[in-house]
């Protein structure tokens, strides 16, 4: 009964009227691309917030098992920091981020290691480079352009016991090797550094007018905007060429055994008040504070994602009945405008189904060309139409320090991440509902179509 | 078995115009053998296209009954009226009425579409037809390149696609010069001749309607009783009885000997 014969046709008649085909057909793409482009853009924002959720959780177990790990730690710093939690490897904040650094004599090392129950006392000399760079952040309340200093210079007491018992250097290294006892003239830089001056290991660098080799990079943690940059040295080299002999900005005090921990902590915070003592409890204290932070972070970015999902659904409705209408209207005009034909075909034998069906496949055809227009439309514009059509609601309290790199918005995350997957299934959808939305809104002008009385039709012009 | 391929009975249309009724027909009786070649004739709304229409299942009868093939299709229900229109009964229309976008040959295949003929079969048919009306050369041209003559050439085909009981031509000379109007209704004779179809032709032109078999006049709804012969010309060539020479069938006198025919 069907046969090739009602498609060419249909085919004929869609190509007849060519620019009213091409407004429909763009107008229905759009609704199709508006159709294809939101879910994958929701798709995508609930991925960012998955793998933050991840993200946060894996952070959170690292640094519980650090704080685990060096338990017997108590650090002693000359500088407050700025709140953000120590404990975290290698996460020190940068000293001199407009701030300015203290010494002390190294002679605290050896009085505080006196004191009952103190294991080892490592000493660090932080630093910061003579370099300094202007960086603009943007912020939702505008941008700020910041001075501060190229790179952390963190002078490490290389002793192989230390560097065997303590995690004291970086451990990621991805070029060259680490440092070692003995070492001079030599430095460590993490790869945002050396990304930044362009070195690579075996290379030398020039720091307050002494040159050292690179010997080794290792991997940067956190975004390259926020991320420290450290160039890593023997603690004698560093106090030589910052003219600091003798003077430590840092002290890692271990404890023979946890339980000696506060005592210990009591007296170095007694006898020195320059120091700023920061034991496992404050660690922990500061982990809970963090954890609490993380968690009202990830519920305001669930809130927003269903919130940007309620607003998709009543998106994508619209953008369904639309194209619907759309169909229903053109189809209904070519109806009422091909009476005529429509007369005559039933005065030369077609029935009513005939005549609906080659009317609902003409609705279908167009569907189904916009339905191709708007997988090109939505490919090359989703993430333009998605970050236009989903709220611009900040996911991530910005400004928020301890969540080195996560200052996202989410308009920035969706149109970095949404690329539509060109895959038979999204595409067979797409032509899956383009056909249905071709058939509803052709039903009624067809249905219409096919009662017109071939008499009355005829008459028609 | 019944000779007559199409009859009325006690046939009765009024139209509702404005709240005021019309008698568009009235108590039309008119029979039609098979291998007639009819024409009715009659004025500008004396009600020729209300006959064709009801005798061509285009519109419903107020009252009496049309007999098609020895079917009251008066008593079948619209849904199924398609059948009849599609396999009893050819459609000629004044204005030709091809589809634009089709070329003459599936112009004419299209009253096929539905049949149980294959593609090939319709093809075939369709060819055939085309052959039959002259037209083989220009099976691929669409309406618009082909000439008034040709296009109603077409339509005869497409009429004639499923072999239909009757053929109703409606003014079908009405958008046609005189000449290409003899053509096509010498056409139709012929088809009448060879074929043995039926045919109910409707103009208010009388030389064509001269043409045909017998000739009906209907006026202000009623057939009247007078009916005439037709010359038919194609039953016998249309000659000068006293020279032989053929004559148009308008001609009074002769063209070459110049006696009064």
């Amino acid at each position: 009964m069907k046969d090739l014969g009602v498609l060419t046709r249909a085919f004929r008649n869609v190509s007849r009227r060519k620019i009213r085909v091409l407004l429909v057909v763009i107008a229905l793409g759009f609704s199709m691309a508006i159709m294809i482009s939101i879910p994958s853009g929701i798709i995508s924002n609930q991925k960012a917030v998955e793998g933050l959720s991840e993200n946060y959780e894996s952070m959170i177990e690292d640094m519980q098992e650090e704080i685990n790990k060096t338990a017997t730690l108590i650090e002693c710093r000359t500088s407050s920091g700025r709140g953000m939690p120590s404990g975290m490897p290698f996460g020190a904040p940068p000293s001199g981020f407009g701030q300015e650094v203290v010494f002390v004599n190294e002679t605290v090392v050896d009085e505080i290691r006196s004191i009952e129950g103190v294991k080892d006392v490592v000493s660090f000399i932080e630093t910061s480079s003579e370099e300094t760079t202007s960086e603009t952040m943007s912020t939702p309340r505008g941008d700020f352009t910041i001075s501060r200093p190229l790179y952390t210079i963190t002078g490490v007491c290389l002793n192989s016991s230390f560097i065997g018992n303590y995690s004291i250097l970086p451990t990621n290294i991805t070029a060259g090797r680490n440092l070692v006892e003995g070492d001079s003239g030599v430095v460590l830089m993490s790869s945002n550094l050396t990304d930044y001056l362009g070195v690579e290991v075996g290379d030398k660098v020039e720091i307050y007018g002494e040159y050292f080799t690179v010997v080794g990079i290792y991997e940067s943690t956190g975004q390259t905007l926020m991320g420290t940059r450290t160039a890593y040295m023997n603690i004698s080299d560093a106090q030589t060429i910052t003219s600091n002999t003798g003077n430590v900005s840092r002290l890692d005090v271990y404890a023979e055994d946890v339980s000696y921990v506060d005592g210990i902590a009591d007296v170095i915070e007694t006898a020195y008040s320059e120091l700023y003592v920061t034991t496992y409890k404050d660690r922990l204290e500061n982990l809970e504070n963090m954890q609490e932070m993380y968690q009202t972070t990830l519920e305001n970015a669930e809130s927003t994602l269903s919130q940007t999902q309620t607003v998709a659904f009543q998106e994508i409705v619209i953008a369904v009945v639309a194209t619907s209408l759309i169909v229903l209207f053109t189809m209904l005009y070519t109806v009422r405008e091909r009476t005529k034909e429509i007369g005559i075909l039933k005065a030369i034998g077609f029935s009513n189904w005939n005549v609906m069906s080659q009317f609902m496949l003409e609705g279908i055809l167009i569907s189904l060309i916009a339905g191709v227009v708007g997988i090109a439309i939505g490919i090359v514009g989703a993430p333009v139409l998605s970050s236009l059509l989903l709220p611009h609601v900040t996911l991530f309290p910005t400004q928020q320090r301890g969540i080195p790199g996560q200052t996202v918005n989410p308009g920035a995350a969706l149109s970095q991440s949404v690329t539509i997957t060109l895959d038979p299934q999204t595409m067979l959808l797409a032509f899956g509902v383009a056909a249905l939305l071709g058939a509803l809104g052709s039903l009624y002008p067809a249905w219409r179509a096919s009662r017109t009385s071939p008499m009355e039709a005829l008459r028609y012009e | 078995m019944n000779d007559l391929v199409l009859e009325t009975e006690k046939l009765d249309k009024v139209y509702k115009l404005g709240g005021r009724k019309v008698r568009a027909l009235s108590n039309v009786n008119l029979q039609v053998k098979r291998g007639d070649f009819i024409s009715i004739m009659g004025p500008s709304g004396s009600g020729k296209t209300t006959l064709l229409n009801m005798l061509g299942c285009l519109d419903k009868a107020t009252y009496g009954k049309v007999i098609l093939d020895g079917v009251d299709v008066t008593k079948v229900p619209e849904k199924a009226l398609y059948k009849i229109r599609r396999h009893k009964i050819g459609f000629i229309f004044q204005t030709f009425n091809l589809m634009p976008y089709l070329n003459a040959i599936e112009n004419v295949e299209l009253p096929m579409e539905g049949t149980k003929k294959s593609r090939d079969e319709k093809r075939k048919r369709a060819r055939e037809l085309l052959k039959m009306v002259g037209l083989s050369e220009r099976e691929e041209h669409r309406p618009h390149r082909l000439s008034a003559g040709e296009q109603q050439r077409v339509a005869i085909a497409r009429a004639l696609a499923n072999n239909p009981a009757i053929v109703l031509a409606d003014e079908l000379t009405g958008n046609l010069d005189s000449k290409t109007g003899y053509e096509i209704v010498r056409l139709l004779g012929k088809m009448n001749i060879d074929q043995g179809t039926t045919i109910v032709m409707v103009t208010h032109d009388s030389r064509m309607a001269s043409l045909a078999g017998r000739m009906l006049f209907l006026s202000d709804g009623r057939l009247a009783a007078r009916e005439k012969q037709g010359t038919h010309l194609l039953k016998k060539e249309l000659t000068c009885p006293y020279c032989g020479k053929e004559v148009q069938p308008d001609d009074t006198f002769c063209p070459r000997c110049g006696k009064k025919l």
